[in-house]
């Protein structure tokens, strides 16, 4: 892993970036803003990392938060680790815990994208009275909903299948080097896709980018089926959060259809707040006014923020 | 996909280099179930002989689940060579998986297939950008008696060229290091009215396409690049006529496709198989690893026993105008097996065996002055005992193509007559 950041990532990406040590892994993070503000916990998904979230640090801080945005083991910054076995979904989740404890934090905003909301929930259940609200952008709701795009056979099942799935994501590198940057809507400069992209340039450095589609919960028994569902059983612990859903409808992956089964869920949620013009990456497609409408919701809800 | 059991004696030679890593075979176990039943295995090896001629495996790990849990892809390469080049070891691993995806309802051969030729994944399965070199057109003009209009065929990616004159039962002439089809200029206009005349450019030299990998040329992807080019051309009933590496190359060709061919010419070549370094090659081979740049018209004034013009000099050196040019060139000699586990060596005395009980009129040619060849003309007649005795032309060197190429085809032509 590069340590530090190359110059060119420090021109786009002028952020300080910090290491924890969450299970006997590496884990980076940034942390931005006044440390006594209320902690917004920003969570990517698959295959991003902190990156995807630089056009909220600066709209955040200024609103008088403290935004903090790790890199989940397996992505970005953070450790690589071969083994499958070491990148469930359950990892994940202890993983954001450890660091929550390490750090600290109270008053928590947790706020997650693909990945980043179901183990952004797991955490906020684990620690539901630190908590203080939720934001859940273009995620997946949990066990008994895959949609056309991961049923398909071109490509998600043929990328995530024994052997074939080895093949696709760590030889082709087929979401490793080309995530975010191939469903841009904004459309990306070379270095921006290649700020996604270089931190999977080691070979064998992409198992996290293979075990994710692998613990999306498809039936009893499977691969992360009983994660999910342990969060799911009692997602309803979070009701006295306040709860916003922002949504990019347009996105392929994960459709308005998600969001209204996530408001089933939680029915207490605010939203779908819906934005235009972006994709499944929302945050990299409209940054600045994700960031915005997060901050007035949180106003709203007195979490913070300066007067 | 076709397994086999590889002998102890070749395993013996090659190191095992996991490739491809299933560490969730029950992700799908119906998948690992039919993989049990396609191996006839639940723990273990299954062997298979790639498309690039590379030995591979399936390795399938038992966690006491009723059914295989893990499975390894390894490839087998020479104990310390470097492997091949990655977009090869990748074509192969997706020819496995695209078998695998044919052993499930749930995937679809045809799609696993298409998916590795989109997005990202397409540059795995390719040469990397500038890894391939073309030597620029204006090199080859002019050059004297050798006008023709080359010819090519694609293979694994790579412009293969050659020439040929004359219709009827193809005669090949290959050629070795580090030469190109230049080399027969003076024969192709005398033996083009016994049959089509081809010489075909080895990868790397002549007009052919240079990868500058030096990894990309070993013994095994000459020969494979030399079959494929046989397959393309849809040549049967061939004549072969070979010198140096056209030999070493040829004959490997011969016992692996014995079908295609009516007849042999060789002349100062070998087929090595590691018992027979000679004080002359030794110095050959170690001369050349010190070079940095290969300057061919000196060295072919020097060694020719004919003299010619500073043209005709040129046309050697035409095809190599840069070192980046040379890499095959530069590493030819080092390909020699010059010990019996060398790389090349073993699969050489397969060939051997097979070429031994070959009943193919043959025909032996060799060139008196040639030091580098010269221990090898008897291994040759005790491979081809069928042959008549060996044609010596006395004054004519290693390049008896050059030489002596008018007697040569006087021989050949009058050979093929009573044939």
């Amino acid at each position: 892993m590069h340590t530090p950041k190359p110059g060119w990532l420090d021109e786009i990406f002028p952020y300080e970036q910090k290491f924890v040590t969450v299970n006997g892994r590496r884990m980076a993070y940034v942390d931005e803003g006044d440390k006594a503000a209320p902690p917004v916990l920003l969570l990517s998904g698959n295959p991003t990392w902190s990156f995807l979230y630089r056009d909220f640090f600066p709209v955040l801080t200024q609103a008088g938060y403290r935004a903090l945005a790790p890199d989940w083991v397996g992505a970005g910054y953070s450790d690589h680790p071969f083994l499958l076995a070491q990148l469930t979904t359950a990892h994940h989740v202890a993983d954001l815990v450890s660091l929550m404890d390490q750090l600290g934090l109270r008053q928590i905003t947790i706020v997650g994208q693909d990945w980043g909301g179901p183990q952004g929930l797991g955490a906020a259940l684990t620690r539901v009275e630190r908590m203080a609200a939720l934001a859940l952008m273009n995620t997946f709701s949990l066990s008994q909903h895959n949609g056309e795009f991961h049923s398909s056979l071109f490509p998600w099942q043929t990328w995530n299948a024994p052997l074939t799935g080895p093949f696709f994501h760590q030889i082709g590198k087929a979401l490793a080097h080309a995530g975010p940057s191939a469903v841009s809507r904004r459309g990306m400069s070379p270095a921006e896709a290649r700020a996604y992209h270089h931190v999977f340039d080691e070979p064998g450095s992409e198992a996290g980018v293979l075990a994710w589609p692998r613990n999306i919960p498809w039936a009893k028994g499977g691969r992360g089926w009983e994660d999910m569902r342990a969060i799911e059983r009692r997602v309803a612990e979070l009701a006295h959060l306040p709860t916003l859903l922002m949504w990019a409808p347009e996105d392929e992956v994960f459709g308005l259809d998600y969001a209204q089964r996530l408001g089933e869920l939680m029915p207490w949620a605010e939203g779908p707040a819906t934005f235009d013009n972006a994709a499944h990456f929302l945050q990299d497609d409209r940054g600045p006014d994700l960031a915005r409408t997060l901050a007035d919701f949180l106003a709203k809800h007195q979490i913070g923020g300066r007067p | 996909m076709k397994f086999i059991t590889p002998e102890p004696e070749e395993l013996s030679y090659l190191r095992a280099d996991p490739l491809l890593t299933e560490q969730e075979l029950d992700y799908w176990p119906e998948l690992a179930q039919a993989l049990e039943r396609a191996l006839g295995l639940r723990a273990g090896r299954a062997y298979w002989r790639t498309a690039h001629d590379h030995l591979m495996a399936l390795e399938l790990g038992d966690l006491g689940r009723g059914r295989p849990s893990t499975a390894t892809v390894l490839g087998f390469w020479e104990r310390f060579e470097p492997r091949p080049p990655e977009h090869e070891i990748n074509q192969d691993l997706l020819d496995l998986v695209v078998w695998v995806s044919g052993l499930t309802d749930r995937l679809d051969p045809q799609i696993t297939s298409k998916l590795a030729r989109v997005g990202v994944t397409k540059n795995k399965m390719t040469w990397p950008a500038g890894a391939v070199l073309r030597t620029p057109e204006e090199r080859f003009a002019d050059l004297p008696g050798f006008d023709h209009e080359p010819g090519y065929v694609e293979i694994e990616g790579l412009r293969m060229a050659y020439v040929e004159q004359g219709k009827g039962s193809p005669i090949l002439m290959l050629h070795g290091q580090p030469t190109w089809s230049y080399l027969y200029r003076r024969m192709i206009p005398l033996l083009s009215h016994r049959g089509r005349v081809i010489a075909p450019d080895q990868i790397g030299l002549g007009r052919s396409d240079k990868p500058t990998l030096p990894h990309a040329y070993t013994y095994r992807s000459f020969t494979r690049w030399m079959r494929a080019f046989i397959e393309k051309m849809e040549l049967t009933d061939i004549t072969l006529i070979c010198q140096d590496w056209g030999g070493g190359i040829g004959l490997r060709v011969l016992s692996q496709m014995p079908e295609r061919f009516g007849r042999l010419v060789a002349m100062n070549t070998a087929l090595p198989v590691g018992d027979c370094a000679h004080e002359p090659f030794l110095q050959w081979r170690a001369w050349v690893a010190r070079m940095t740049n290969f300057r061919l018209a000196g060295f072919m004034n020097h060694v020719l026993t004919r003299k010619l013009s500073r043209q005709e000099l040129a046309g050697y050196a035409a095809p190599f105008p840069t070192p980046a040019h040379q890499t095959a060139i530069l590493k030819f000699p080092s390909l020699v097996p010059i010990r019996p586990d060398h790389p090349g060596a073993y699969e050489n005395r397969q060939a051997l065996e097979v070429l031994k009980n070959l009943d193919i009129p043959t025909l032996l040619i060799w060139g008196g002055q040639d030091e580098i060849t010269r221990p090898c003309k008897v291994a040759m007649r005790a491979i081809f005992r069928q042959a008549p005795p060996v044609k010596m032309i006395r004054h004519a060197g290693h390049f008896i193509q050059e030489d002596a190429g008018e007697e040569v085809s006087a021989i050949i032509d009058e050979w093929l007559g009573k044939e």
